[in-house]
């Protein structure tokens, strides 16, 4: 019996985040239900990247034929972009851009496979390597990292960082592994029931990822509105604890439990609900030392690494009132929403819009034939939003200070309003605009009804579009700097020949005039001649 | 099609917070209308109708829809302020030249709602107090010291035809039995002060006792309204709680210097339009400071101007003041007092 499982695993969280909102959680709706999959689309798209950064490259055809697992999108190990892997057996039907659920309403590239199942017998070795057992501890951390990349793993909370770049922190700058298993939006469920079916697994990734970074320290951190989760986890610990032999190194491990409040999950929010630090402004969990990380994404990783499972599906909460089988689902990427709402009938004649995430960070769409993408944890199909656009006419701001009380990250937010609302880009930054976490906490609590993250978005991309055109002009300014320096080196260079030539025709007229045809000085060279010739004889 | 902004919103709307103010002015009000006649009651009549007929213009002519704006209410209290801080038996043009200004030029003109920087409350009532200052300081006594109280008939005529039918005017109802005419306590004090009493000597007299306790009800309605107004979390307890101790502080280090010149905080704090001003004008959250450290200033430094103007001024209250003041400070005050965001207090130096 290690000494460790003595201690207490389960504790309450000693720090507090500033502002935050207690909206109504409806995650009743979808967590009573076991996990489930369902039947599989017949064709799925693709996106060529979830972050849209860093080079992807492919060199598929349409009507190649395609097996699950097969990488379908390249990425470099350094780049901020993850592999693709194909959800299924079938043929490439398509290589265009698609609707895939941009705000911006335009189309982005992406691949359409027409699902075509094999059976068992078809398959080609690759696939038979998924029932192979091995010892991550045996692995190298570059080994590990590979296979992360190789599994095309990003983070599952929402933000679709490639996680194989958070594994790659320098060696020994982290201390702490957090794993992140707040899921304080209302309507989302997945981590809890993932939590509550599989804790093992999750643990298994967390010590992978802890083993991957050199920390020697996990903490789980949880709300307390997932009591069965908190259970199934702590068990877990406590079994992987008395697992452990003597000879063993151990993990400190411990779940901390937060009170319940949007948004405790968001990284900043849970770094300082935990560790009591702020991360600096401008600066990365790792320079305190910790790494953050989705018990989705943890659950992957272990997939990952112990069946060399590369990731084409994820745990995604479908709910809302107009779902006829509210629940957690496996959802292959790719999939259509439009597949999904048929499966768990949802009652599409009400359905004005749905949405992909959660209710206040999420987006919202009315294209069923979009996919889900590796961020997509939750889709809501909810009668409450009766439209598309939110109410396009608000009331003006009366500065009643709500949102400020209710922000977390302690900003103005109606003086974020006010400025980018009038562009002024120079104050917005001066009053740290891009702090902003985007929780909505703000636009949640506000009287006249604003959607005040509409406007940050809008203003933090312009902000960033100026910059951009900023480095551009600087650059072609130096450009330009630069050929005018130049020309005018030419020019200087010119001149200074034309003056030496000048000179030297100057000082050739000279000598004439003295000498008008050159007789004297060749009588004197002839002087000299013969003198010479005198001298040199004996 | 698509939006970045899932947008979940769950907040009483700005029309009902300030339809819940407007309902929260009610005990104060009532107060007001009990002890000072139905000239109150047809004032704020007038004033509130004048409120949004102004607005309703004024937006019609910026081409916005006025019956949806005007619904939001923010006029409607406007014209309720004004018509509390009035006195009973203003001549109905009085009243509409200051709710009129109030509307149009402290508001409409700057933009409407969330964009005047001055209270336009108390614009208007200033405008008021500086045009008519003789009618603005007729009040009227308590009604059990007066010799005859206006009916509601007589005081509709009054106000609209400057007599009754039996030809009585305002300075007939001001008299009290003994020809004692009494203004407000802060104009009575003032006066008594100029006239070289002592404050006990003021405290001693019958008639001054008599003649301003109505107003510590009247100011215990308004409190009880702000009550409501902090419980049910509409309004916050940085201005009128910074605001009702800088009163406290500044007038009791006064009495404390010399009791026999200056008044008691018990005195400050339940005359004039203490709490109307705590809880319902200085709270105007559109030109008060943005952030709550800067609140607490704004609302620190209105109280000690109503003290200093109540006591050194030319005029005897001085909400109205003390709040235009402040609301030219506010900018000021916001900038010096932005929060420290996230991460920025342990913000490393990369470069030295």
């Amino acid at each position: 019996m290690n000494q460790l499982v003595s201690k207490s695993i389960a504790t309450d969280a000693q720090y507090r985040i500033k502002g935050g909102i207690h909206p109504q959680e409806y995650k009743s709706l979808s967590n009573q239900q076991p996990i489930a999959s369902i039947q599989e689309p017949p064709f799925y798209i693709l996106p060529f990247s979830d972050l849209n950064k860093g080079s992807t490259t492919t060199n598929l055809e349409i009507a190649q034929p395609v097996e699950q697992g097969q990488i379908l999108i390249n990425s470099e190990l350094a780049n901020l972009s993850s592999v693709v892997h194909s959800p299924c057996d079938g043929v490439i039907a398509d290589i265009s851009e698609f609707d895939l659920g941009h705000p911006s309403g335009l189309e982005q590239p992406a691949i359409k496979i027409q699902a075509m199942p094999k059976s068992e017998l078809e398959r080609s070795a690759h696939a038979d390597s998924l029932t192979d057992q091995i010892d991550y501890q045996s692995l190298t951390n570059e080994q590990l990292i590979k296979s992360v990349h190789q599994a095309g793993i990003v983070g599952l909370g929402g933000a679709g960082f490639p996680t194989h770049i958070k594994l790659s922190a320098p060696k020994d700058s982290i201390h702490t592994l957090i794993v992140n298993a707040m899921e304080c939006e209302p309507y989302i469920t997945c981590d809890d029931r993932l939590l509550r079916e599989h804790p093992q697994s999750v643990l298994k990734g967390a010590l992978i990822a802890a083993k991957t970074v050199s920390a020697n320290r996990i903490l789980f951190g949880i709300e307390d509105n997932k009591p069965e989760a908190i259970a199934a986890l702590k068990t877990a610990i406590e079994n992987y604890f008395d697992e452990l032999t003597s000879t063993q190194e151990s993990l400190e491990i411990k779940i901390i439990i937060a009170k319940t409040k949007y948004p405790s999950g968001g990284e900043k929010q849970i770094i300082e609900l935990l560790t009591g630090q702020q991360v600096p402004k401008g600066q990365l969990p790792s320079s305190l030392g910790i790494l953050v990380q989705n018990v989705a994404t943890l659950e992957a990783l272990n997939k990952a690494i112990n069946q060399r499972q590369v990731m084409t599906k994820r745990l995604v909460t479908i709910t809302g009132n107009l779902v006829g089988k509210p629940g957690n689902y496996w959802i292959p990427f790719g999939t259509p929403v439009s597949h999904i709402a048929e499966q768990l009938e949802v009652n599409l004649e009400q359905l004005a819009c749905f949405i992909f995430g959660g209710p206040l960070m999420g987006t919202r769409h009315s294209n069923l034939e979009i996919p889900t993408k590796k961020s997509t944890n939750c889709i809501i199909f909810d009668s409450a939003y009766k439209t598309l656009e939110y109410p396009a006419k608000h009331q003006e701001c009366i500065r009643c200070g709500e949102c400020e009380l209710a922000c977390p990250m302690n900003l103005v937010p109606q003086q974020l309003y006010w400025f980018a609302k009038s562009q002024q880009w120079e104050a917005l930054e001066e009053q740290q605009l891009f702090s902003c976490i985007d929780c909505a906490a703000c636009s949640y609590v506000c009287p006249s009804e604003i959607p005040l993250v509409s406007y940050y978005q809008f203003a933090k991309s312009e902000i960033k579009d100026i910059k951009n055109k900023q480095i551009k002009s600087d650059l072609a300014k130096a450009r330009f700097d630069n050929r005018e320096k130049r020309l005018a080196r030419i020019k200087a260079e010119r001149e200074e020949k034309r003056r030496k030539a000048a000179e030297a025709r100057q000082l050739a007229a000279a000598n004439k005039t003295n000498d008008p045809d050159g007789k004297k000085s060749a009588i004197e060279a002839a002087l000299q001649r013969v003198k010479a010739k005198k001298e040199n004889k004996p | 099609m698509s939006n970045s902004h899932a947008f979940l919103n769950d907040a009483r709307p700005t029309h009902q917070l300030m339809m819940l103010v407007c309902l929260a002015l009610i005990p104060g009000a009532a107060a007001q209308i009990h002890f000072l006649g139905w000239g109150i009651l047809i004032n704020l009549f007038i004033c509130a109708g004048t409120a949004i007929l102004a607005e309703m213009l004024i937006l019609k002519l910026r081409n916005k829809p006025p019956l949806e704006t005007v619904k939001d209410n923010s006029a409607l209290l406007t014209g309720l302020l004004i018509g509390l801080a009035i006195p009973p038996l203003l001549p109905w043009w009085m009243s509409m030249v200051g709710v009129g200004f109030a509307i149009i030029i402290a508001k409409q003109i700057y933009g409407g709602l969330g964009f005047n920087p001055f209270n336009p409350a108390m614009v208007g009532y200033v405008l008021l107090l500086i045009s008519f200052p003789v009618e603005m300081t007729a009040w009227l006594p308590s009604p059990d010291l007066a010799t005859a109280a206006p009916n509601i008939i007589e005081s509709i005529q009054i106000i609209f035809f400057g007599q009754t039918s039996s030809g009585a005017n305002i300075t007939d109802y001001q008299k009290l039995a003994d020809g004692f005419t009494m203004a407000t306590p802060l104009d009575h004090s003032k006066t008594a002060f100029s006239l070289g009493n002592m404050t006990s000597e003021i405290f001693q007299n019958n008639q001054f006792l008599k003649g301003t306790g109505h107003w510590f009800w009247i100011n215990l309605g308004y409190l009880v309204g702000g009550i409501y107004l902090l419980i049910s979390r509409i309004i916050h307890w940085h201005i009128p709680v910074s605001f009702l101790l800088s009163i406290a502080t500044c007038s009791t280090l006064l009495f404390l210097i010399d009791g026999q010149n200056y008044l008691p905080a018990s005195f400050h704090l339940f005359a004039g339009a203490t709490m109307l001003g705590a809880f319902f004008i200085a709270t105007d959250p559109v030109t008060a400071s943005t952030t709550f450290k800067g609140r607490i200033i704004y609302a620190v430094l209105i109280g000690v101007f109503v003290v200093v103007i109540r006591t050194f001024g030319g005029y005897p209250d001085a909400i109205a003041f003390a709040v235009l003041l402040l609301n030219i400070a506010t900018p000021t005050i916001d900038h010096y007092t932005k929060p420290k965001v996230y991460g920025e207090k342990i913000e490393v130096k990369v470069y030295d």
